[in-house]
């Protein structure tokens, strides 16, 4: 009887195979999630429904929705019953039916709606009352007024919009300093960051402590920083959230001010009066990572800055890189790229030397200038660390100096960096995964050499043959064939034998 | 630069100058006998000034590097106030990074030129670097070495570390200060310095050589006269707006229309000294003193003014040589110079005399024309040597079509045209020719005496690169010529030998930036490609276990390059290209030539096929692609192609793809300069040792600014029913045809001149009759609209990570 293990084969090079997921992907490489699938993924239906207490969660959730389900939503937020599933279907479209599946899934998924019966027999959406409640809420008015609202008498000395950003930008660089290692070094100019910010670092997995209790950058980590700077303070932002239980906050207490303060209007003082204690310490810990101005502790008046402005909104995300691009083209855009794998940094700043190390050879550094060298090896240790060609490109792309958009070939295509550049660090990712795998099943200990070549054959006429072996007597057969193969030979063997 | 280091340096110098002293006795014995030529088979190094080996990049070793291994240089420079607006960084290692849209970097871009060596030129950010050997050409066109510290402590960001400043003073000091001048036929060793030539004539050897007419002469008193040459050649009616330099206007304009950009004053004020400096310098009516010198005694004092650190540059002042009679040619009226061959003829004649150098500039880029006018320039008998037969027939047709020269002044010498050499002004030949050993026939005898008779006015020396040391030595001792003009696309050498040539010929004139050239339509927008193509599981295997030789036959001849190459043949003619197929491999040229049905030349090809095929290949429409081994790498002029394809090449060299590449750099009518207008395509096998070779070759030239895209797939290729070995079996039988192949056909062609090469015929190319292969090429097949595209680039992965 043969003997069957289930098991993977790596193919020689050159026959065909295709993939077993685990060992193609690094195991522990950074999430990064959305609102949604943050929503989705940690929060069972009960928490959810705490959370749809909160009218300012609401509004991020509906705003977040795809614009099919917001349509769904507006239709049925007055309707005081619940609405058929055939009639939803039928707003829609023939063609956009995908659309409209997607939408309805994703509102089921968030809770925002469940299946109910309805007289008839006839299965009906019926909107979550707590939801119903607060979105209504939130367009009409009504309920507690919200904590930020009190009126403030004029600000002396009002603060401007550059001060604000360059305030949060600074507070933000203090933690990726820190995350680099370079905040110490150069003492004066940066602050230390507090134990809490360190340990939600730790938590996020971004640093990990070493065997001396010293505290270090971990590959998660390292990916973080090639993020863009919205991405970083959401993905960190979710961290905290989940640490704030184990700190005595509320989660949704928290998420429901963060998403206030993603409302508001950057520029404008806003008053903290009756906040309460957890509130207070929370908004600490915002002015700690720049996400809000304050000028002392105590003052009962702060700014809320672009970080938390951008905090969930996609698009408003891409309207400030661009404000902020022509505000301080110093600041964006940095990095030249040639064709012959030059990197030129118009930089000192520790952090971004330290991000550009990670994949680039530096070969020398001038008072405000870093010249270094895209290099295979180079290259294949940012990927060997983890990070992707992606990550990689896009990161020099995103802080591309403006002369590399000038470039006539920068125009007619999308990137401005040379295209064999990106190219080449694609190609260098993919020559890591030369290697395809199949999953399969291995025949072995045939009794006699019939035995085997009958099978093989069987399993080659059906397609399923991956690798045999005629001196050994040992034949792979794809996984899903597997089933057809071992009927047959049960069949074989018993009129057979 | 700490202090330590500067000692040592200095001691080392002193005990180079203390051997070359015991040496001296040995020597001048050795020159009393050695006016028969032959025993100047001198060592490699020699002819070489001491501080020519003197290294900047040795600097900076001290130099802490920082937490990443890069070297710290923080710390040896301040940043200036005003950086914004000043273009460059100097590196302690003599590196220097220009950026290119600076708003002064015309300026910058001109001065670095004239005293740096170009080691890479992309888009943004230009890399040079100081060396013994470019400031030496530097000095030697004229910048003082106060002047180019100067301007460029102006031009940097930085405040200048003091390591390179110190470079800069020992590599110019000494170098420049002499001029070998031939005045009235008369030798003189002129200098605007008299401690100097004090110095020099403390020296005994040169004492000797020194002759002195009347009893207690002093120096000779003269001014520096003529009046700046800006015309080159005596064309009737003037060249327009010579000048000035054409692109002042333009460099003059940003500057004005950007009132943002501030250019920092001392910048222009200084540039402008300069510019003028270099025009002035011959009006300038400099004090010069100078001594005669015996002109047997030529040879003794170069040699011997480059051992005691005062090379001589060698200028002719061909205009008060009535010694050797002028020639009758003049430039054709239809003859124009583009900016950049005039401004590199400017610096050969700058001062209205003929200095000795080499001029680099990419091929295609109309170096002919530069060696023609510099020919009905100085107007005296001039000498042209390249290295095939062929290119002594294109030279030939060059001075037709430029100049007014006709056939009864031109005189071929080569194995197969010996034309009459008396009575001619222009003598075109080839290098072996002239350093041929064996015994030659009585009519090749004749015409050598009577070389070797003449005194050459101008010696052109095309492709300079390509010829060793030994063999250019060879040259020098057989001809004696007033200057030496070198001419080549590539000055790089993967020996490094060519730092030699800067003093056998002169120092480097001019070098032209290709990507300039290419944006301002002087020379095709080439679109460099790297063809990946795998390995068949069966060639693979093979190659694995193979020993060195066969490896290179197997990746050569894998079937899946073999299938790319007609893909891309197929692909290109039917857009109507002309495209040259290269190989190295004689065997692997054969059996793809056959096997297409395709003209090929190699080295046995006789002279007369080759032109043939060559003239099949201009203008017979059917005959659109051939198949040429190494002997085509250089000075094969083929204007039309524009499509190169590489199946096999010399290892890891630079040189050889730069020289192919420009094969097909000649610009193209009516091209638009915005689009690629010709393709350079390198087919790798995968996973082979080509893959690094082909990494190493494209250095110089992604270096100069080029690209290459690398192609993982040819769409279409897999679909397509007529490329031949596209079944195991045929695969197979080719795999069994490599294997049977003998050891001889797994080497390369080896070509004349390089190390391998063994002389085994009479002339200098191997005469064998080839067997005249089909001339029928591109049969009429009905062809399909292909489509390529970069496929693979794009992985699953990614398009995850967008989402």
């Amino acid at each position: 009887m043969a003997d069957t293990r289930t098991g993977r084969h790596a193919a020689a090079a050159g026959s065909s195979s295709s993939g077993i997921s685990a060992l193609t992907q690094s195991p522990a490489n950074l999430e990064c999630k959305d609102f949604q699938e943050y929503l989705r993924t940690r929060q069972t239906p009960e928490t959810l429904e705490k959370l749809y207490n909160y009218p300012p969660i609401c509004l991020a959730v509906f705003r977040e929705l795809p614009e099919i389900a917001r349509q769904f939503i507006i239709r049925i937020l007055f309707v005081d019953q619940p609405v058929p599933q055939a009639v939803v279907s039928s707003w829609g479209a023939q063609r956009c039916a995908k659309e409209q599946t997607d939408a309805t899934s994703c509102l089921t998924a968030l809770n925002v709606w469940r299946v109910t019966a309805i007289p008839g027999g006839l299965s009906a959406w019926e909107l979550s009352p707590t939801f119903k409640k607060s979105v209504r809420q939130v367009l009409l008015g009504g309920g507690k007024p919200w904590p930020m609202t009190n009126t403030l008498e004029k600000d002396s000395k009002p603060r401007d919009i550059n001060f604000l950003d360059t305030y949060a930008m600074s507070r933000w660089r203090c933690v990726l300093h820190y995350m680099v290692g370079t905040g110490s070094r150069n003492g004066a100019e940066t602050e230390a960051i507090s134990p809490d910010a360190v340990r939600i670092l730790l938590h996020a997995n971004l640093m990990k402590r070493d065997e001396r209790d010293g505290i270090t950058i971990t590959r998660q980590g390292f990916q973080f920083l090639l993020l863009d700077t919205r991405a970083q303070v959401w993905h960190f932002m979710l961290h905290y959230l989940d640490t704030c239980e184990e700190r005595g906050m509320p989660l949704p207490e928290c998420l429901s001010m963060l998403f206030q303060l993603s409302f508001s209007t950057l520029g404008r003082d806003y008053s903290s009066e009756g906040m309460n204690k957890q509130m207070l310490d929370f908004l600490q810990h915002l002015r700690e990572f720049g996400l809000v101005y304050q000028r002392k502790r105590k003052e009962g008046r702060f700014y809320p800055t672009r970080l938390a402005l951008n905090v969930t909104s996609k698009e408003a995300a891409v309207a400030a890189t661009l404000t902020t691009d022509e505000e301080g083209v110093q600041e964006s855009g940095y990095i030249v790229v040639e064709t012959n794998y030059r990197v030129y940094a118009y930089t000192d700043s520790p952090l971004q030397v330290a991000v550009l190390g990670l994949f680039t050879e530096l070969l020398y550094r001038f008072p405000n200038l870093v010249v270094g060298v895209l290099t295979r090896d180079s290259v294949r240790q940012a990927l060997r660390g983890g990070i992707t060609a992606e990550q990689i490109v896009s990161y020099l792309e995103q802080y591309a100096h403006p002369n590399m958009r000038l470039v006539e070939s920068a125009i007619q295509s999308k990137s401005c960096l040379p295209p064999t550049v990106v190219d080449q660090i694609k190609l260098w990712e993919m020559e890591r995964n030369r290697f395809t795998y199949t999953e399969g099943v291995v025949y072995n200990q045939f009794l006699s050499q019939n035995d085997f070549v009958t099978l093989r054959d069987y399993a080659q006429s059906i397609h399923v043959l991956v690798w045999q072996n005629e001196r050994t007597r040992t034949m792979v057969v794809q996984k899903n064939g597997h089933d057809d193969v071992k009927r047959y030979w049960k069949k074989y063997s018993k009129s057979g034998g | 630069m700490g202090p330590p280091k500067k000692s040592k340096k200095d001691r080392s110098g002193g005990e180079k100058f203390a051997k070359k002293r015991r040496e001296d006795e040995a020597y001048a014995q050795l020159v009393d006998e050695s006016e028969t030529n032959d025993s100047v088979d001198a060592t490699e190094s020699d002819g070489v000034p001491g501080a020519a080996s003197k290294n900047a990049e040795t600097n900076d070793e001290q130099i802490n590097t920082d937490e990443y291994g890069a070297k710290d240089y923080r710390a040896q420079m301040q940043l200036r106030q005003d950086h914004g607006n000043r273009p460059l960084w100097v590196a302690p290692n003599g590196h220097v990074f220009l950026e290119s849209f600076s708003p002064v970097y015309k300026h910058a871009h001109d001065f670095l030129i004239a005293i740096s060596e170009p080691v890479c030129r992309p888009e943004h950010i230009h890399e040079y670097k100081l060396t013994a050997y470019s400031l030496y050409a530097a000095v030697s066109v004229g910048l003082q070495t106060h002047d180019i510290i100067e301007y460029l402590k102006r031009l940097s960001k930085t405040s200048i570390p003091e390591g390179i400043l110190e470079f800069i003073r020992l590599c110019t000091l000494s170098y420049g200060k002499v001029k070998l001048v031939l005045k009235h036929n008369k030798y003189f060793i002129e200098s605007p310095h008299p401690e100097v030539l004090q110095k020099l004539l403390k020296d005994p050897v040169i004492q000797k050589c020194r002759l002195i007419r009347s009893e207690g002469e002093g120096f000779i008193q003269g001014t520096m006269d003529g009046k700046a040459i800006t015309q080159f050649g005596t064309k009737l009616p003037p060249a327009s707006g010579a000048d000035k330099p054409p692109e002042d206007p333009n460099a003059a304009a940003p500057g004005a229309a950007d009132g943002a950009t501030v250019v920092p004053e001392d910048i222009t004020d200084f540039y402008e000294k300069i510019d003028k400096e270099e025009e002035d310098e011959d009006e300038a009516n400099l004090k010069t003193v100078s001594f005669e010198v015996a002109q047997e005694k030529i040879e003794v004092i170069q040699k011997r003014c480059i051992e005691i650190e005062h090379p001589l540059l060698a200028e002719y002042d061909f205009r008060n040589d009535t010694n050797n009679p002028d020639i009758n040619i003049d430039l054709k009226p239809a003859a124009v110079l583009r900016p950049y061959q005039e401004k590199s003829l400017r610096k050969m004649f700058g001062n209205g005399r003929a200095r000795s150098g080499v001029i680099v500039l990419p091929c295609g880029a109309g170096k002919s024309l530069v060696g023609v006018t510099a020919c009905c320039t100085v107007r005296k008998r001039a000498l042209v040597l390249c290295n095939s037969g062929v290119s002594v027939e294109q030279w030939k047709q060059q001075f037709k079509m430029w100049s007014t020269a006709d056939d009864s002044m031109i005189c071929r010498f080569t194995s197969e045209a010996k034309d009459k050499p008396m009575g001619c002004g222009i003598l075109v030949t080839t290098y072996s020719m002239i350093t041929h050993t064996q015994k030659r026939s009585w009519e090749a005898e004749q015409t050598m005496r009577w070389l070797q008779e003449q005194e050459w006015g101008i010696m052109v020396l095309d492709e300079v690169h390509t010829i060793p040391a030994k063999m250019f030595r060879r040259v020098l001792t057989i001809v004696q010529s007033h200057c030496k003009l070198g001419l080549t696309a590539t000055l790089l050498r993967e020996d490094d030998k060519i730092a030699d040539l800067n003093f056998l010929i002169g120092p480097k004139l001019y070098e032209a930036n290709w990507l300039e050239l290419q944006k301002k339509g002087f020379i095709a927008r080439v679109q460099c490609a790297e063809v990946w193509c795998p390995m068949s599981p069966e060639f693979y295997r093979e190659y694995l276990t193979t020993k060195t030789s066969k490896k290179m036959l197997l990746y050569v001849m894998n079937p899946s390059k073999f299938r790319s190459c007609q893909f891309l043949i197929k692909y290109h003619e039917q857009r109507g290209d002309k495209t040259i197929v290269f190989s190295d491999n004689v065997f692997a040229l054969k059996h793809y030539a056959i096997k297409m049905n395709k003209p090929f030349i190699y080295g046995p090809t006789s002279q007369n096929e080759r032109i043939q095929i060559l003239q099949n290949f201009k203008f017979n429409s059917k005959v659109n692609t051939i198949f040429v081994s190494k002997v085509a790498d250089t000075s094969f002029d083929l204007p039309e192609a524009n499509v190169l394809i590489q199946i096999s090449s010399h290892g890891g060299s630079r040189r050889q793809e730069a020289q192919r590449l420009g094969r097909i750099l000649r610009a193209k009518k009516g091209a638009i300069a915005e689009e690629y207008n010709a393709f350079f395509y390198t087919l790798v096998s995968q996973d082979t040792m080509e893959m690094s070779y082909s990494r190493k070759r494209q250095r110089f030239l992604v270096n100069q600014g080029y690209s290459y895209k690398v192609i993982t797939h040819l769409k279409g290729m897999d679909t397509d029913s007529d490329l031949l070995y596209g079944t195991h079996d045929e695969q197979a039988q080719l795999l069994q045809l490599v294997l049977s192949a003998s050891d001889l056909d797994c080497e390369d062609e080896k070509v004349p001149g390089e190390p391998g090469y063994r002389p085994g015929g009479s002339g200098g190319t191997t005469k064998r009759t080839g067997g005249l292969s089909s001339m029928s090429g591109g049969d009429d097949a009905v062809y399909y609209e292909h489509r390529r595209k970069n496929v693979g680039s794009v992985h699953p992965l990614f398009k995850k990570f967008r989402g």
